[in-house]
């Protein structure tokens, strides 16, 4: 009997779930996945197919029992009403079509190409290593994030991308430090613990210090070594770059 | 040869029989042999604190690995040895009981109850955090809620009690606490809704002795503080082990969040006896006093920390303490004789409470509730402490928080109660990576007043040893194991280990010399000196 009541209240108000499951996804998931699910430290979930959980059963377990070594929590404290709603709104994601890129990827290609992106990102095995790797982006941001990282990037610093150095953490985090010896490094940061950290610079060369040999550590938060594009590009070729870059998914 | 068969036999005789006979009393008289470690936490006092001095602020620096035991089991490691009479005892997880060789590390015997592939594990991973040893028996508890008592020698189980139903979520991952003729085991559970208590079994027989409910029942003394039937799965979780004091015959232990942890609405009131320490009388489980640290909790604010027992003056009068550095952020200090608060103070940064009252009850700040939309408020769901053991060193007089600044956001949801399914009414996220950090601490035991801090890049999950010797030992999530001068704070030394050390450290005596332990990832590292 009550599954029979449930059920049909389900039925009677779709929308009331989908509400609901926007509450949750606003609560639980946004921080990751972005407000929209556009995408941010998490996978962009505003496409009709993903990967690790193509139908609802499949999407309920990764909820469920998260994707370990992913950085996708297990989150076992959903009722299943909560769960259900939750789903259909992840779905709903999938079907709007406002958040599309609205460049031409082919051109974007090209001008990607004329700013010299490559000298600091790598797209399928080829470019520079200053910069977070691009091959998988279209799954991991939407064009939005993508935009506001080209247009402003201290503005849209990667986070939890990698699994180094770990989630939550800034990625490419640019450090400027001197140790007791004078010797000074700016780069960024690669790795860190209590006792030590790990840098490169922008030649690509990698140091290793232990903290008590450093006098001066200075974290640069809030900041990126790329540099800002609003004054670069504009318009249709910034609407085509994005489009490009929306378009990387990785090796299908 | 007849002749040599006969002397070994006697030999083997002779050592069950006597040598590796771990009485109460001998439990109870720690301090008189400093190279063994027979509770969890050390010694009854909970002080997890080494008598052993070979290791010091001189010498530190030159610790090398005396030996490394690596789980056969997967999973998070938070496991705190026994050692005694040439064997370490430890859990892997979720629920294996392994017994070491201390010389080499080499396994002498291991034993895996059958575990159901539909167990349920709500509130936490699935993990173990140690053995107790009586007699010539160790006992375990396992994630679908059984107690074991293994023979200390082979393995051989001896009994095995359900404690509760896993279908209702009952679990077990707290290491049971062995006093005179009762072994004294915690359950986990309150995400599921269970109602929480605290058992005493035979330790011959495995039968039940008595069972002390953490949510009283209607009529109840303490029943008042809950609205309507919300008793019936008010939580109340018993998931880290007691400490004990023999003189007045009480056991001090921790209770967690009421059920459901952050939607309040079916449990107006306190929730006695949750978000509490209790003090039992181990003969019949009755409680001789209670103090709430939190009243009616809304952000899971377990009371499952470590309670340490010392005897110091506070506010120029002698005292029996019981001391808590609790999850909701506040160091307390208590009489452990009547349960009287005498101070409290936050020892990380805190926003759901505008300070205490005279008797210790938290202005509790409404806008701090867990709300559909969130609520951020710091510290962050794990608390400014946890399971991880603190450490009281009777030398320095202070007492040693490995401690998280780090903020969270709170969620309220619906709460729908199914036997066996989530119970918590909402939820959190937390604010980690460059926002956040972890600090050792050293508190003036008497009065929470900061004496140093050590900084750690993260958050910590790992606890802390003090030794004679002027050293504090901890872990990083990042997996550093490092030591620091007790008195002041400085890093003495520090390896890194390759994986997050969610662990307590320990230390005991090998042929004479001191010995340091600590888990990181799935492997458990013994340090002694060359």
């Amino acid at each position: 009997m009550a599954v029979l009541i449930s059920f049909s209240a389900a039925a009677a108000a779709p929308s009331g779930n989908l509400e609901k499951g926007k509450q949750l996804f606003l609560g639980m998931c946004s921080r990751c996945h972005g407000v929209e699910g556009a995408g941010g430290e998490g996978p962009n979930l505003s496409r009709p197919v993903l990967a690790n959980a193509p139908d609802d059963t499949t999407l309920r377990a990764v909820i469920r029992d998260g994707i370990p070594d992913r950085g996708m929590p297990r989150i076992r404290r959903f009722t299943d009403s909560e769960l259900d709603a939750l789903v259909v709104f992840v779905r709903s994601l999938g079907r709007s079509t406002g958040r599309a890129a609205v460049g031409n990827p082919g051109r974007g290609k090209a001008v990607y190409q004329r700013l010299a992106c490559a000298s600091c990102h790598t797209i399928a095995g080829e470019g520079g290593i200053l910069g977070p790797e691009l091959t998988n982006i279209g799954a991991h941001r939407a064009a939005d994030y993508l935009r506001q990282s080209i247009v402003d990037p201290a503005a849209a610093l990667p986070r939890g991308v990698m699994a180094i150095p770990g989630r939550g953490f800034n990625e490419f985090l640019p450090v400027h430090l001197v140790t007791d010896t004078g010797q000074e490094v700016r780069g960024v940061r690669v790795n860190e613990d209590t006792f030590t950290i790990q840098v490169r610079d922008t030649a690509g060369r990698l140091y290793s210090f232990r903290k008590a040999d450093v006098k001066q550590l200075d974290k640069e938060l809030g900041q990126s070594l790329m540099p800002e594009y609003k004054s670069r590009i504009s318009g249709a070729d910034l609407d085509d770059l994005i489009a490009y870059l929306a378009s990387l998914e990785g090796a299908k | 040869m007849r002749t040599g068969v006969t002397l070994f036999c006697l030999m083997l005789t002779a050592a069950g029989t006597y040598a590796q006979q771990v009485s109460y009393q001998r439990i109870a008289a720690a301090e008189s042999d400093p190279s063994t470690w027979t509770t969890y936490s050390g010694n009854y006092q909970a002080q997890r604190f080494s008598l052993l001095d070979q290791i010091n602020r001189q010498n530190v620096p030159r610790l090398k690995p005396t030996w490394i035991y690596q789980m056969r089991h997967a999973g998070i490691v938070e496991t705190s040895p026994i050692v005694v009479d040439g064997v370490m005892y430890i859990t892997e997880p979720p629920s294996t009981a392994t017994a070491l060789d201390i010389r080499t590390g080499r396994p002498l015997w291991t034993y895996t109850p059958k575990i159901p592939s539909d167990v349920i594990i709500i509130g936490s991973p699935p993990v173990n955090r140690g053995m107790a040893i009586l007699d010539n028996l160790v006992y375990f508890g396992t994630v679908n809620c059984h107690l074991i008592a293994l023979d200390a020698k082979t393995g051989i189980v001896r009994w095995d009690t359900k404690v509760d139903e896993n279908k209702k979520g009952y679990y077990i991952t707290a290491a049971p606490l062995a006093v005179d003729g009762k072994i004294i085991i915690g359950i986990s559970g309150a995400e599921t809704g269970i109602r929480g208590f605290l058992d005493a079994y035979d330790p011959k027989t495995g039968k039940r002795l008595w069972r002390t409910y953490t949510v009283p029942a209607k009529g109840e003394r303490g029943s008042e503080t809950w609205g309507g039937e919300s008793w019936q799965h008010g939580g109340g979780s018993t998931w880290v082990t007691g400490s004990y004091d023999p003189d007045l015959h009480l056991v001090y232990w921790g209770t967690g969040n009421p059920a459901p942890d952050w939607n309040d609405e079916t449990r107006p009131g306190d929730n006695l006896y949750t978000s509490s320490l209790i003090a039992v009388d181990p003969s019949d489980g009755k409680i001789k006093w209670h103090f709430q640290f939190t009243p009616h909790d809304v952000h899971d604010w377990d009371a499952t920390e470590i309670p340490i027992l010392f005897d110091a003056e506070v506010k120029g009068r002698p005292r029996k303490v019981v001391s808590m550095a609790n999850r909701n952020g506040f160091y307390y200090v208590l009489d452990r004789q009547t349960g009287e608060f005498l101070t409290a103070v936050p020892y990380v940064k805190q926003t759901w409470a505008d300070g205490l009252d005279a008797k210790g009850r938290p202005f509790a700040r409404r806008d701090a509730d867990p709300k559909v939309d969130g609520t951020l408020v710091y510290p962050a769901i794990a608390g400014g402490a946890n399971w991880w053991s603190p450490s009281y060193s009777p030398k320095t007089r202070l007492f040693y928080q490995a401690a998280r600044e780090i903020a969270g956001v709170y969620y309220k949801g619906d709460a729908e109660y199914k036997d066996g399914t989530a119970y918590t009414g909402g939820g959190g996220e937390v604010k980690g990576g460059d926002e956040a950090y972890g600090a050792i601490r050293a508190l003036e035991a008497t009065t929470g007043n900061l004496k140093w801090e050590f900084k750690l890049l993260t958050p910590p999950q790992a606890g802390l040893l003090s030794t004679a010797g002027g050293l504090v030992f901890g872990g990083t999530e990042e997996g550093d194991f490092f030591a620091l001068d007790a008195d002041t704070g400085k890093p003495l030394w520090d390896l890194q280990l390759g994986a997050a050390v969610r662990a307590n450290p320990m230390s005991f005596a090998l042929d004479g010399k001191q010995q340091v332990v600590i888990t990181a990832g799935s492997s458990l590292f013994v340090f002694g000196l060359p």
